[in-house]
C-alpha cells in the first residue's frame, strides 16, 4: 500500500461516511428507524439461515471488507479506487448477512477510526447497508435471474455495484438536504456526478473480485442454490428477502428525495415554507451534467434529468456486459442446470 | 500501514481518563455528541463549553495532539465540499462555520473516547444496552481479526508485487483483485477454523 | 483399565475425494506422551481433528474413535471435548476473544462453571503457562510464543485429561520452544503431540507413531524408531541430531 496512506484512506471514506454535525437531529433519528428496521429484519433472517457453522464468517467477511477496503487501486496520479464492497458482500453471503455484516464494519469504523460520525450511523448504515447492500442485492438478483451463468453473475455483480454507488450518494445526498446542510439541487448534481465515476470502479473492482473468488473456490463464490461443504446446505433465496429489502430502500429513498427533490403544487408549497423546507425550484448551478438541464421550469429539468439518467444507467449496463464478456472466456462459462 | 492510523489507539497511556468505567465515558460523550448536533448555531455558549471540557480530557488523558490534529485533517475535504457548495448556493440553515465547528467538537470527543476506552469495555456496554447477540459477537470478531487481516492482505499484496513484471494499470486491478479474492478465501477458511475452535471448548 | 485414546481402522475422506485416513489403528494408555509424526500431508491434523468430533460424520468416515471408552458420536460430543483438550496449528484461530483474559475464560464459561469457579481456572491456568497479569492484554499485541502459550492455558482452563497438540513449537525461537517444552513437561496429562520438531519428540514423548499418506507406518519407542534411518528418511523425516550427538542444551 502507498506511503500516503492516510490521505488514500481520506478520499475514499469521506465521499460516503457522514460525520456528525452535517445531518441534523430529525434526519438522524429517521435514518436511524429506518435502518434498526432493516438491520432488525437482516438479524431474524440470518438467525434463521445462516448454520451455526457459518457465525464466525460473519465477523471474518466484515474484516475481510475493512481490509479489502484499504487497498489503492491506482487510477491516474495519484487517485486511486477503493472497494466499498456492498453488492459484493451480498453476492457472496445474500442480502441479510450482508446487511449485518456493513453494519458491522461501519460501527467499528465509526468507533475505532471515527470514519463517520455516531448520529450519522443511521444514516451511513441506510445508504451503504441498506441501499448499498441490500437494495444493490435486489439488482443483483434480478440480472442474475435474467443472465444465466458466471457471465451473468460477473455482470450482474458490475452493474449492481455502480447501481448501488449512484443509489446510496443519492440517498445521502437527500439527507444533507433535509437537513438544510446543503441545498438538495447542489447535493444531488456533486454527488451523483462524483459517484457515477466511483461507482464504476466499484462495479468494475466488484467484478474482478468475484471472479477470482469463483476461479479458488466455487462454492465460496455464489450464494445461491445449494453448497456442498462441510456440513451446510444454504437454503436457497426467495424472492421474500429480495422483495422486503428492496421495499426498505426504495421507502427510505422516496421519504429522503420526494419532499426535497419533487416539484411542489402551489398548495403544498406554502405547507412546506410554514414547515421551514426552504425549497426553491431545482436550478442546479455547480458542475457540469446538470448544466445541461437549463430548461425553464421545474419539471421540464426534473424530466430530463431523469431521463438522463436513465439513458446513462442503460449504458452502462451494456458496460456491465461487456466487461463480463471480456473477464469471462467460453470455456469459463459455466450453465445452471 | 495500519499503525499510521491506529497509531497511538495501541499505546494506550494510562491516565485519569482511561481508567474510568467504559459506560461512564460512553454516555457522556454521547450526550455531548447529542447536544451538539442539536445546538442551534448561535449557541456560541454551548461550543466554547464543550471545547473546554474536551481540551481539559485531552490534556489529562496524555492523547498526543499532533495525533489528534491529523485525525481531525481527515474531516476537511467534507467541510470545504460544504462550504464551496454553499459559497455557490446557500443553504437553508447554517453556514458552512457551523458545520466544521459541530464536526469538529464530535469528532474529537469519538476519537478521545476510543483512545481511553479498551474496546472489551465497549462490548461489554453494548451488551448492557440489549444489543442483539449475534450482531455483537460480529463486532468482536471483526475487531479481533481485522489487524490480522490486513496484515495479510499487505503480505500477499507485496509477494504479488514482486512477481509482476507488466506494468499498466490493468495488470495492477488484476493483481489487486486476485489479493482480495485470495483475502476472502482466507478469511472464510479461518472461519471454518476457528467455527471448530470454539466448539472444541464446548461452545453450543 | 480402558486406554485413553483407542482409534480402530479410522479411515476418513473429505468431501472432494481426497483420502486423508487410510484404516488407522492405535492406542494411547493414560499418562503416556506419544509424538505423532509425518510428512505434511500425512494426515496429523484430520487425525487429531477426528479425537474432538470435528469432522463431519456424513463424509466417508469408516472405523471408531474411543476417548476414556466413550466412542465419538454426535451424543457424546460434550463429553469427549471435555476429555480431549486440542490446541490448534494456528495460534490466531483459537484465541478469537478480544483479550487473554476472555479467552482463556471461554472454556470453563462454556462448561458452565460459575464465575467464581471461571475466573479461578482461568487464573490458574495463565499461572500455569507463565501468563499472570497478561489477562487484560489484546490477543493481536502479544507475540507468537506468548499466543501460543495463551492457546495452552486456554485448554488447560477446561482441565482435560488428554491433550493433543497439532505443530505446537513451529514458528517458536529457540526460548520459545524451550519454555513451551518445560511447560509440557510439567504437565501430567496424556498427550499426543503432532509435530515436525524430532527433538521434541525425542525429549518428551516415550512412544512415536508415524503416519503417512494417511497410514500408520510405524508405532513404537521412539529412541528405536528415531534411530532407524532407513525408516525416517522413507516417510519424509530424518534421524534428529539429538540422537546422533550429545546435545548440550538438555
Amino acid at each position: 500500500m502507498k506511503r500516503r496512506p492516510s490521505t488514500e484512506r481520506l478520499a475514499q471514506s469521506v465521499v460516503m461516511h457522514i460525520p456528525d454535525g452535517f445531518i441534523d437531529g430529525k434526519t438522524a433519528i429517521a435514518t436511524a428507524i429506518l435502518s434498526a428496521a432493516g438491520v432488525g429484519l437482516a438479524l431474524r433472517q440470518v438467525r434463521r439461515q445462516l448454520p451455526p457453522r457459518r457465525v464466525p464468517l460473519l465477523g471474518l467477511a466484515a474484516a475481510f471488507l475493512f481490509a479489502a477496503q484499504m487497498i489503492n487501486f491506482p487510477v491516474a496520479g495519484g487517485t486511486s479506487g477503493h472497494l466499498l464492497g456492498g453488492v459484493l458482500a451480498a453476492a457472496l453471503l445474500g442480502p441479510s448477512a450482508a446487511i449485518v455484516v456493513l453494519t458491522t464494519v461501519l460501527i467499528v469504523q465509526c468507533f475505532l477510526f471515527a470514519d463517520g460520525g455516531v448520529l450519522a450511523l443511521g444514516a451511513n448504515i441506510f445508504n451503504m447497508a441498506i441501499v448499498g447492500g441490500g437494495g444493490g442485492y435486489v439488482i443483483y438478483h434480478t440480472v442474475c435471474r435474467w443472465l444465466p451463468g458466471t457471465r451473468g453473475q460477473v455482470a450482474a455483480v458490475a452493474f449492481a455495484g455502480w447501481c448501488s454507488t449512484v443509489l446510496a450518494a443519492v440517498s445521502c445526498a437527500a439527507e444533507l438536504a433535509w437537513s438544510g446542510t446543503v441545498r438538495w439541487g447542489a447535493a444531488f448534481t456533486a454527488m451523483t456526478s462524483v459517484h457515477m465515476v466511483i461507482g464504476v470502479g466499484e462495479g468494475v473492482i466488484s467484478a474482478l473480485v468475484l471472479l477470482a473468488i469463483q476461479r479458488v473456490r466455487p462454492d465460496l463464490g455464489s450464494e445461491a442454490g445449494e453448497e456442498v461443504g462441510r456440513g451446510g446446505t444454504r437454503p436457497y433465496r426467495g424472492w421474500g428477502e429480495v422483495v422486503g429489502f428492496g421495499l426498505l430502500a426504495a421507502l427510505g429513498l422516496a421519504l429522503f428525495v420526494a419532499p426535497v427533490a419533487c416539484p411542489w403544487p402551489d398548495g403544498l408549497e406554502s405547507v412546506a415554507a410554514r414547515l421551514g423546507f426552504k425549497h426553491k425550484a431545482v436550478a442546479p448551478a455547480v458542475a457540469a451534467p446538470a448544466a445541461d438541464y437549463r430548461v425553464p421550469g421545474v419539471r421540464g429539468a426534473a424530466g430530463a434529468t431523469a431521463v438522463a439518467g436513465a439513458a446513462g444507467t442503460v449504458v452502462v449496463f451494456g458496460l456491465a456486459l461487456l466487461l463480463a464478456r471480456a473477464l469471462v472466456r467460453e470455456g469459463h462459462v459455466k450453465r445452471d442446470a | 500501514m495500519i499503525d499510521d492510523w491506529v497509531g497511538h489507539y495501541h499505546s494506550r497511556r494510562e491516565s485519569v481518563v482511561s481508567r474510568l468505567p467504559a459506560g461512564l465515558k460512553l454516555g457522556v460523550a454521547l450526550g455531548m455528541i447529542v447536544g451538539t448536533v442539536l445546538a442551534p448555531p448561535g449557541a456560541i455558549g454551548w461550543y466554547v463549553s464543550m471545547a473546554v471540557v474536551l481540551g481539559l480530557t485531552v490534556a489529562l488523558s496524555r492523547v498526543p495532539v499532533l495525533f489528534l490534529l491529523k485525525r481531525l485533517a481527515w474531516l476537511s475535504p467534507f467541510v470545504l465540499g460544504v462550504a464551496l457548495v454553499n459559497a455557490l448556493q446557500p443553504a437553508a440553515r447554517g453556514g458552512w462555520e457551523t458545520v466544521a465547528v459541530k464536526s469538529t467538537i464530535c469528532l474529537l470527543t469519538v476519537i478521545v473516547v476510543s483512545n481511553t476506552t479498551p474496546f472489551s469495555g465497549v462490548l461489554h456496554v453494548l451488551r448492557e444496552a440489549r444489543v442483539p447477540g449475534l450482531l455483537i459477537t460480529t463486532i468482536a470478531l471483526m475487531h479481533r481479526y481485522l489487524f490480522v487481516l490486513v496484515e495479510e492482505a499487505e503480505r500477499m499484496r507485496r509477494a504479488r508485487a514482486s512477481r509482476t513484471f507488466r506494468r499498466g494499470r490493468g495488470a495492477r486491478w488484476q493483481t489487486l483483485s486476485t489479493v482480495v479474492g485470495q483475502l476472502f478465501v482466507r478469511a472464510s477458511e479461518r472461519a471454518e477454523r476457528i467455527y471448530d475452535a470454539m466448539c472444541a471448548r464446548g461452545w453450543k | 483399565m480402558n486406554a485413553a485414546i483407542e482409534v480402530t481402522g479410522l479411515s476418513y475422506r473429505y468431501h472432494d475425494g481426497t483420502e486423508a485416513l487410510r484404516g488407522v489403528s492405535f492406542r494411547v494408555a493414560p499418562g503416556e506422551c506419544v509424538g505423532l509424526l509425518g510428512p505434511n500431508g500425512s494426515g496429523k491434523s484430520t487425525l487429531l481433528l477426528h479425537l474432538n468430533g470435528l469432522l463431519p460424520e456424513k463424509a466417508g468416515w469408516d472405523g471408531a474413535v474411543r476417548i476414556l471408552g466413550h466412542a465419538v458420536t454426535p451424543e457424546n460430543l460434550e463429553t469427549i471435548r471435555r476429555q480431549v483438550g486440542l490446541v490448534f496449528q494456528d495460534p490466531d484461530d483459537q484465541l478469537f476473544c478480544p483479550t487473554i483474559a476472555e479467552d482463556v475464560a471461554f472454556g470453563p464459561q462454556q462448561l458452565g462453571l460459575s464465575e467464581a469457579a471461571v475466573k479461578e481456572r482461568a487464573e490458574k491456568a495463565l499461572a500455569q503457562t507463565g501468563l499472570a497479569g497478561f489477562g487484560h492484554r489484546a490477543t493481536h499485541h502479544l507475540s507468537h510464543g506468548e499466543k501460543r502459550r495463551a492457546c495452552l492455558a486456554g485448554v488447560l482452563a477446561c482441565e482435560p485429561s488428554i491433550l493433543a497438540l497439532d505443530e505446537p513449537t513451529s514458528d517458536l525461537d529457540p526460548r520459545g520452544r524451550r519454555e513451551f517444552k518445560a511447560l509440557l513437561q510439567g504437565i501430567a496429562a496424556t498427550k499426543l503431540i503432532a509435530t515436525h520438531d524430532l527433538e521434541l519428540v525425542v525429549e518428551l514423548c516415550s512412544r512415536a507413531i508415524v503416519l503417512d499418506h494417511g497410514a500408520v507406518v510405524a508405532d513404537g519407542p521412539v529412541t528405536e524408531l528415531l534411530n532407524d534411518e532407513a525408516l525416517m528418511l522413507a516417510h519424509g523425516l530424518e534421524r534428529p541430531h539429538i540422537l546422533r550427538h550429545k546435545h548440550p542444551h538438555g
